[in-house]
């Protein structure tokens, strides 16, 4: 190009290339190789500008498509239905395809969508440009769009859907768009380096390695972390090798490091975590929010739903967020607690509630527990645990940590802030009437001391007659999806863990820690990253995967000389055994991307997502969806349900001769029954219509249906909401579980911060949200926040001499390990100077970058789990924050507050 | 409106695109910016439009936070003018801080007129579901739900003149631009 600075864009471009310091030079390089847009990346921090982002990650493009048009999709497009990859609330999003140059016309009569073009304001009919992609299908170049549904009634009523949604037609395999770095053939590590090798090869060699491990080491020694959230087909193949072949009790989701339940205090109160019905949300009246970041992380459900059904919100977040903003505007209340005090909080709000009498005695009466209806139940958890409501009346009345004014100086929430939740939550009206009180609890809560937050909130939330009622519910508001049918029971009684005699589901990440492991499979997680203690597992682990001699070799492996030739598949086995018995451990990792991981893995095995097979799962209210297929798997990238079954048939297993994901689909329908998963009555119907299951799903679109689903005259029956007639315990009737401060107490003060420490909790934005493992090929999501923030209080900002946008780094020198030391970590991130966050307390991404170990906040969370239930408390991290300087994104990433409202 | 049908190869294409790279979609011409029609076949005909030039106002009668309202690229579509007092990307004037966005919530469409934040710099949020738009960061979203930032209209400057010259991105409803609507008449 010229630049003779005549034009304005080019003026425009240069003057703020210069302000960004980019060079003459540096901006006619850009503007050749990638116009304007890459000017603007490159002043915007794009890694493939300044070279500071993740390794893998690739090139990202720092802003949104800046083209003044987009094709339309022709009367002739092919249109599948499916739902949102990402978050729990799942939208319902139609996908149009249709070959490179057949675009459709403005004209209602022109395009498939039937709308006059421009589309009208809340049409729901808009293709912005990040709703088009280009991809291949058949070999021929294909747009495609991909559209939330504006003729839905339910989920995103009317086409509405939240940024990550209405991105999603950008997660799909493009070969010349950041997605073009998607895994497409297994590999193996040789000599430090992962190369390519044949599917025969890898699957051959995973079975025989496994099988060497169980046979000479026993099953306790092969170990599982899997998506628990991914389709069920795919976590159905999973578990039926794991746990129903396998049968091992190393085996973990993930997102925490033993399986069992996240919330056991709903669990043990009889609550199923997603019993609620979006309708009950609407219609609630009083919404007690216990650490949930509605509107970033239920954008969808907090939009359509809560906010047009106008319950007032009293909003329980160490952060003033936007909900809590807008609770504040409309009438509602923000508690702004001190991280990990959510026991003493809910405890206080129940007493207010009771001194004053407010509580619901009907509901209590007849839906919950008396003493002999207590005496019989068997769970070793309600046992030790379980209270009736007078049990649980006299406990709080006689301690009085839990008064307003003791209780305010333990959260830090003012007392008078107390009585009015509770007021708000129970007062009877004028009319004597009860309010309509629902309670919905997320990581906020359940991510900080698991057992008692989950208990207290489950007896305030009983207290008030929530739970199984029309627009009184108490609910979890979820996280991923609702996709996990496991083939078999967890084998409990061979886990070493116990909790004062009680088995205890495996901390699998502390057993692999101890070298106890000698194979392990990761799927579609990172594993390391998304833990407590992050940096000190990856250590350890990746210390005994690949400091254990011997490590495959070029020799070993390839003897014909090179890196491509034929494998020597013994010498392999032969290596990696030796290994193994040297008290080594050999790592599997499947995904679709590389991540933190990767440089770990011995095998990587690509793996097919969203888009490139058809899957179910339900969401948050519980609705069964299919999402259809759109196109094939890049390479030779194949489903996570095809591999393991695979592996399974290498290993000598029966029942792994499935032909498609239908196959699965139907067979995991025998396991869903009597869960809230149960779809056998679909898969029943279907056979008898001489249908596959996946078609008739397919027929219900977008709608889908409710679990558990019912057969009744030839017709499938939803269930909108559960826990109408009784709550999950032996006598139908809920039970309140203790929520004792004095457990958690000891562990508080371990955890707060001392000295010039401050608290590092953590947060979801809305960019990033359930969608982490692919924002970094997403570039409208990615270009928010390229780099991990901190968010911290003016005040300790000044303190420290730090600036929004400016590095900063959190060091912690006694990080609590998974086994039984501590040691030093830190993680880096840019400073986002906010009163979001209260003075003392600081704020951000767990896990952020999914590849990106030095930017992880996980690596100072401690690593140590409640005893109860071996979870890990994320929220409660806490470090030395200092400033290393301005970023490269200080002039260039918004830092505008967030919570205007 | 120029709208002229072109039959341009795509080797031509980028030879004309001689102040901004073709992979912006838009062109730049001495008197006005030109929208080119990138559709993803490299020899598929092309349709090339041209961006009206549109005088708003003085630089002198802006005031700081104080918006203007004007119409662009069609009569239809609102915007409005506004120095920030802060610069911003794209941002003109003395102060590189006199910049103009779309009305039209990038999300689904609601009007943010009257949501203009001048202490923050912020355009929302969106009555509708909340969106807020960064006016000195290219209009990206600080929070909320769109799907791209909010469609920067470009401006330059002519002496004491500001002019409307070009969109970064697709304003709400369109599939293009420049179509479906009403011309201005051009200044």
């Amino acid at each position: 190009m010229t630049n003779d600075n005549t034009d304005p864009i080019s003026n425009h471009l240069w003057d703020h290339a210069k302000s960004n310091g980019l060079s003459r030079r540096r901006f006619l390089t850009l503007m050749a190789a990638g116009g304007g847009a890459a000017v603007l990346a490159a002043c915007a921090g794009d890694p493939t500008a300044v070279p500071t982002l993740s390794p893998t990650s690739t090139a990202v493009p720092s802003q949104s498509p800046l083209t003044g048009q987009v094709p339309l999709p022709p009367v002739t497009a092919k249109m599948v239905t499916t739902a949102c990859d990402y978050c729990v609330v799942g939208c319902g999003y139609k996908v149009y395809t249709w070959p490179v140059g057949m675009e459709g016309g403005p004209k209602a009569s022109e395009n498939a969508l039937g709308v006059d073009y421009p589309a009208t304001v809340l049409s729901g009919a808009w293709v912005s440009p990040n709703m088009h992609n280009v991809i291949q299908i058949d070999g021929a170049a294909h747009n495609v769009v991909v559209i939330a549904d504006k003729d839905t009634q339910v989920v995103n009523v009317g086409g509405d859907h939240s940024v990550r949604g209405g991105t999603l037609a950008q997660k799909l395999y493009s070969a010349d768009k950041p997605t073009k770095d998607r895994l497409q053939h297994p590999r193996l590590r040789v000599a430090g380096e992962l190369v390519d090798i044949s599917w025969e090869d890898a699957l051959s060699l995973m079975a025989d390695v496994s099988r060497y491990v169980i046979d000479k080491y026993g099953e306790l020694a092969w170990g599982m972390k899997t998506f628990s959230y991914n389709y069920y087909e795919n976590t159905y193949a999973v578990t039926k090798l794991a746990l129903a072949k396998v049968q091992t009790p190393c085996w973990a989701p993930h997102d925490k490091p033993a399986a069992g339940s996240d919330t056991p205090g709903l669990s043990d109160a009889g609550i199923n975590a997603f019993s609620a019905s979006y309708e009950d949300w609407k219609q609630s009246e009083v919404i007690y929010l216990s650490g949930v970041t509605l509107y970033e992380t239920k954008s969808i459900l907090f939009q359509e739903w809560i906010a047009k059904g106008g319950a007032k919100l009293i909003v329980v977040n160490p952060r003033r967020d936007y909900t809590a903003a807008f609770a504040e505007s409309r009438g509602g209340l923000h508690l702004q607690l001190i991280p990990g005090t959510d026991t003493v909080l809910n405890n206080a709000v129940a007493r207010v509630v009771i001194e004053n009498g407010w509580e619901d005695q009907e509901f209590i009466n007849s839906r919950t527990v008396n003493a002999d209806e207590l005496a019989g139940e068997t769970s070793w958890r309600r046992v030790m645990f379980g209270m009736t409501f007078d049990g649980y009346k006299e406990f709080l009345l006689a301690d009085d940590r839990y008064t307003p004014e003791n209780a305010a100086k333990i959260t830090g929430v003012p007392a008078d802030k107390i009585r009015q939740a509770a007021e708000m939550m129970a007062k009877p009206k004028a009319e004597g009437t009860r309010p309509g009180t629902s309670l919905m609890l997320e990581k906020g809560n359940y991510w900080g001391h698991n057992y008692e937050n989950t208990a207290s909130f489950s007896g305030l939330g009983l207290s008030v007659g929530a739970g199984g009622r029309p627009g009184r519910v108490m609910s979890r508001g979820g996280g991923h999806q609702r996709g996990m049918i496991s083939a078999a029971g967890y084998p409990k009684d061979k886990s070493p863990d116990n909790y004062k005699g009680n088995k205890l589901e495996l901390n699998v990440d502390r057993w692999a820690a101890e070298g106890k492991l000698r194979f392990m499979w990761a799927i579609g997680t990172t594993w390391f990253s998304a833990m407590g203690a992050s940096n000190f597992l990856a250590d350890t682990i990746g210390a005994i995967i690949r400091d254990t001699q011997p490590q495959l070799s070029l020799a070993d492996a390839f003897p014909g000389g090179g890196s491509t030739g034929p494998l020597d598949v013994a010498k392999v086995l032969e290596v990696l055994k030796a290994r193994i018995d040297n008290g080594g451990m050999v790592l599997a990792q499947q995904d679709i991307y590389t991540n933190a991981l990767t440089e770990f893995a011995d095998f990587l095995l690509p793996a097919a997502p969203w888009g490139e097979d058809d899957y179910a799962r339900m969401q948050g209210e519980r609705r069964l969806r299919l999402y259809s297929k759109i196109m094939d798997p890049p390479g030779e990238a194949k489903p996570d349900w095809w591999i393991v079954a695979q592996v399974g048939k290498r290993m000598g297993f029966d029942g792994f001769d499935w032909q498609d994901s239908n196959d699965v689909f139907e067979e995991a329908s025998q396991r869903s029954i009597g869960t809230v998963h149960d779809y056998a009555a679909l898969a029943e119907l279907a056979r008898s219509q001489g249908k596959r299951g996946h078609e008739l799903l397919r027929e219900l679109g977008t709608t889908g249906i409710q679990c558990p689903i019912k057969l009744e005259n030839g017709s499938l029956i939803g269930t909108p909401r559960l826990h109408q007639d009784s709550f999950g315990t032996k006598s139908g009737k809920a039970v309140f579980p203790r929520c004792d401060w004095s457990n958690v107490e000891p562990f508080q003060k371990q955890f707060a911060p001392k000295g010039d420490e401050l608290w590092v909790t953590n947060m979801r934005t809305n960019e990033h949200w359930q969608s982490q493992f692919d924002d970094s090929r997403i570039p409208y999501r990615w270009e928010r926040f390229p780099a991990n923030i901190l968010e911290i209080n003016p005040a300790d900002a000044r303190a420290r001499g730090i600036e929004s946008g400016d590095w900063v780094e959190v060091k912690n020198d006694n990080v609590l390990t998974q086994t039984g030391g501590s040691h030093s970590a830190k993680f880096k991130a840019v400073a986002y100077v906010t009163d979001q966050v209260a003075a003392g307390v600081t704020c951000s991404y767990f896990l952020f970058g999914h590849g990106r170990r030095d930017m992880a906040a996980n690596s100072i969370t401690p690593g140590i789990t409640d005893p109860i239930n071996n979870r890990y408390r994320y929220k409660l991290g806490k470090g030395l924050v200092e400033s290393t300087g301005e970023s490269e994104f200080k002039n260039t990433m918004s830092f505008a507050p967030r919570n205007l409202v | 409106m120029a709208l002229e049908k072109s039959t341009a190869t795509r080797r031509d294409f980028l030879k004309a695109s001689v102040g901004v790279g073709g992979a912006l979609g838009i062109l730049a011409f001495p008197m006005g910016i030109t929208q080119a029609i990138d559709a993803v076949s490299a020899d598929v005909s092309r349709v090339t439009q041209t961006y009206p030039r549109l005088r708003i106002s003085g630089i002198s009668d802006l005031a700081e936070g104080q918006p203007i309202d004007f119409q662009y690229p069609l009569q239809e579509h609102n915007n409005l003018l506004v120095k920030l007092g802060t610069p911003a990307l794209l941002g003109i004037g003395p102060d590189s801080d006199i910049v103009a966005f779309s009305y039209s919530c990038a999300h689904m469409g609601c009007p943010l007129n009257g949501m203009y934040k001048s202490e923050h710099n912020i355009l929302g949020p969106c009555p509708c579901h909340f969106s807020q738009f960064d006016l000195t960061k290219s209009g990206i979203l600080s929070i909320g739900q769109a799907t791209q930032s909010l469609p920067q209209v470009l401006l330059e400057v002519a002496g004491s003149d500001i002019f409307a010259a070009g969109v970064t991105g697709l304003l709400y409803g369109h599939w293009n631009n420049l179509a479906g609507g009403t011309e201005i008449s051009q200044s």
